[in-house]
């Protein structure tokens, strides 16, 4: 049931990726209702699934991690008036469903997941990801916008991306909330392991590139708000916070094969 | 002598060879009486920031050498065919439609702005001394085909202007316009309507500076700004949102020099430059400057291209239009030969008259003098006879306007050569 959800809410997403995306392989923009419903469809479906699903593992980690980009996709298009969060959002959250439905998903009532302090861990933890997401989304497009408009273009990206200065408070909206957010995870994290586990179980590697992770978006976070910084040095702040979170990935996988906790 | 219009526009040369190209008013009534020198008898100079147009009533050289050589002159590296590279030319009927596709926005880089209809009344009003009968009546009826096109189709229809293109590329940096601040150099035209499109859009004109303060003073009392002087002007550079260049300025006004300083204390705050004016105000090298946007009359009248797509549509009903006056027009133009022709056809006839009748007569040697007088009356009387009917349709269809087809037709059937 859990993977047929899953599936269902794929599709949709999948079809709301090809309508946010054909303007740019030469088709038309689809009518704005489409765009809205369908990633609304498949979040109903999604969250269905979710809520069946134990909140352990890489697989139910990037489900949950899809769906709140998902939610974060569906609010900045209101709050931007277009459709340009998306052209970033619905691939890569349509991509993530998509490996986590290849990391595997299955129910279970481990006691574990069903601990108020581990679940909350996971959500803020997805939260404060997908909002890191969101913050590197729109300081892509905030970085594709200013090139364009720097190099007096005006084709798809000058007509269909928000302009700069909404795009740069949407990055510091989506920084400002998503540190906070994931440093919690982490808190929480730490807290369940020494109230339930007996100690933190991560190791050594895990904690160097965490904390190296969370200093780097911790520094995008401070240039931000104490040292104001905005536009282009802080879309280029922002890229390099969530480029260490990618980076981390990958180097916990080259060096510890099989971690499944990376989260 | 026929019609001709010489010149380049926005299809066949760059911006940087336009605005060499371009005239100021003052430099109209000189270049117009180089070229009359050089044999045009009419001259009407169009010189916008898209073309410089010159209208002639001439034989094809040297009238046509002539602009060559005057436009030629503006070129710092000139190529092998001189300015002729960059131009065009076309004759007769085809210099009276590109008039009137002209004045009703159909040339137009941004199709069917409107902006045209005005500018070609300046240009008609600027060489009114130079102009004669024929190019007074064609910019008379050009301002009528362009008053036309905009009320009978919609290709006037939306805001496709370099103004509101420079809106909408504002908008692309600010997002919502208002409470923005914004200071225009220059108190032209362009430089009031592109400020009154910033203000409808809510953006504050703080400042209104000019070399003549008068001007200045009327648009920023008009907008809620300051009038001030261009050097005055420039420390404000580092505190506005938009600014909106179009003074008259031969040379750049906004350089290095000047804003360079002034620019860096702006700390990264965007900064968008508009320049409408041609020649181009901004020195390009401000935008090096990381946040300085800078955008001058071909960025924005690429973005107001696009907002054209709709009035396409509308081109078939305008060109319809353009082609229906093109005919009055050269009715009108033909029947201006009508008196000369009918005094040729009158002088050939009776040329042929006064031939055939010492022909007869001389076989006629017994007829008495009094018979030799009647006979000659008799042909007189015979030729008048004939040509009166010719002469008054022609004289009819000429007060018609339908005189040049007529004329056609007789030139051939007579084998006359066109009046000079």
């Amino acid at each position: 049931m859990i993977v047929t959800l899953h599936l269902v809410a794929l599709a949709f997403y999948g079809l709301a990726t090809a309508f946010v995306l054909a303007p740019f392989m030469g088709g038309r923009a689809a009518p704005r209702v489409l765009t809205i419903a369908l990633p609304c469809a498949g979040a109903a479906f999604h969250v269905v699934a979710i809520s069946q699903l134990t909140p352990v593992g890489l697989g139910p980690a990037l489900s949950m991690l899809a769906f709140c980009l998902v939610l974060l996709q569906l609010a900045s298009e209101r709050l931007l008036r277009g459709s340009a969060v998306s052209f970033f959002a619905a691939p890569l959250a349509t991509g993530l469903v998509g490996l986590a439905l290849l990391s595997g998903l299955a129910p279970g009532a481990e006691a574990a997941a069903r601990n108020v302090w581990f679940v909350l861990h996971v959500a803020l933890s997805a939260l404060g990801l997908a909002l890191m997401a969101l913050a590197f989304i729109a300081a892509a497009l905030y970085l594709l916008q200013f090139r364009e408009l720097k190099a007096r273009r005006f084709g798809q990206v000058f007509q269909l991306f928000p302009p700069l200065e909404r795009l740069d408070r949407l990055n510091r909206f989506a920084l400002v909330l998503g540190f906070p957010a994931l440093t919690l995870g982490v808190v929480l994290a730490l807290g369940y392991g020494a109230q339930f586990s007996g100690g933190l179980h991560a190791a050594k590697a895990q904690l160097v590139w965490g904390i190296f992770t969370w200093v780097v978006l911790g520094w995008a976070v401070w240039v931000r708000v104490v040292r104001h910084w905005a536009g282009r040095r802080a879309a280029l702040a922002s890229i390099a916070g969530f480029g260490a979170v990618l980076l981390v990935y990958v180097a916990l996988k080259l060096t510890q094969p099989g971690a499944e906790r990376f989260l | 002598m026929g019609i001709k219009v010489v010149g380049v526009n926005h299809r066949t040369a760059p911006l940087d060879v336009r605005e060499r190209f371009a005239h100021g008013a003052h430099e109209v009534p000189g270049a117009l009486a180089r070229v009359m020198a050089a044999g045009a008898s009419g001259g009407v100079l169009l010189s916008t920031c898209n073309r410089t147009e010159f209208y002639l009533v001439a034989d094809d050289e040297p009238a046509l050498e002539a602009v060559w050589s005057l436009l030629g002159e503006r070129l710092s590296a000139s190529p092998a065919g001189g300015a002729r590279e960059y131009g065009y030319i076309a004759r007769d009927r085809d210099a009276v439609r590109h008039l009137y596709r002209v004045s009703s926005g159909l040339d137009s880089m941004i199709l069917g702005e409107s902006q045209i209809q005005g500018q070609v009344r300046e240009a008609w009003e600027a060489s009114r001394a130079q102009a004669g009968p024929v190019l007074h009546r064609l910019f008379q009826t050009a301002l009528h085909v362009g008053s036309r096109v905009r009320t009978e189709t919609g290709l006037g229809m939306g805001t496709a202007s370099a103004a509101s293109a420079g809106v909408a590329v504002a908008g692309k940096i600010f997002g919502d316009l208002a409470g923005r601040s914004a200071l225009i150099l220059g108190a032209g035209d362009m430089a009031e309507l592109a400020a009154t499109c910033l203000s409808d859009q809510g953006v504050q004109i703080t400042l209104v500076a000019n070399r003549t303060q008068e001007r200045a003073r009327a648009i920023a009392e008009r907008l809620g700004g300051k009038a001030v002087s261009l050097e005055e002007a420039w420390p404000h550079f580092a505190t506005t949102d938009i600014a909106l260049c179009s003074t008259a300025a031969p040379h750049a006004v906004v350089t290095w020099e000047r804003v360079g300083a002034v620019l860096g204390a702006r700390r990264g705050r965007p900064l968008c430059i508009l320049d409408l004016a041609v020649p181009r105000d901004v020195d390009p090298a401000i935008a090096q400057i990381e946040n300085v946007f800078l955008y001058d009359v071909d960025d924005l009248q690429t973005v107001a291209a696009q907002a054209t797509a709709r009035r396409r549509d509308e081109i078939p009903a305008a060109e319809r239009i353009v082609e229906e006056e093109t005919d009055v027009f050269w009715a009108w133009y033909g029947g201006l030969g009508v008196v000369p022709t009918i005094k040729d056809l009158r002088q050939r006839m009776d040329d042929l008259r006064a031939v055939e009748l010492e022909r007869a007569l001389r076989q006629l040697g017994h007829l008495s003098p009094d018979d030799r007088a009647c006979v000659e009356q008799f042909s007189q009387a015979l030729l008048n006879k004939f040509l009166h009917q010719p002469t008054v349709a022609l004289k009819a269809a000429a007060e018609e306007g339908r005189g040049y087809g007529l004329l056609e037709a007789l030139r051939r059937l007579f084998g006359m050569e066109p009046p000079a």
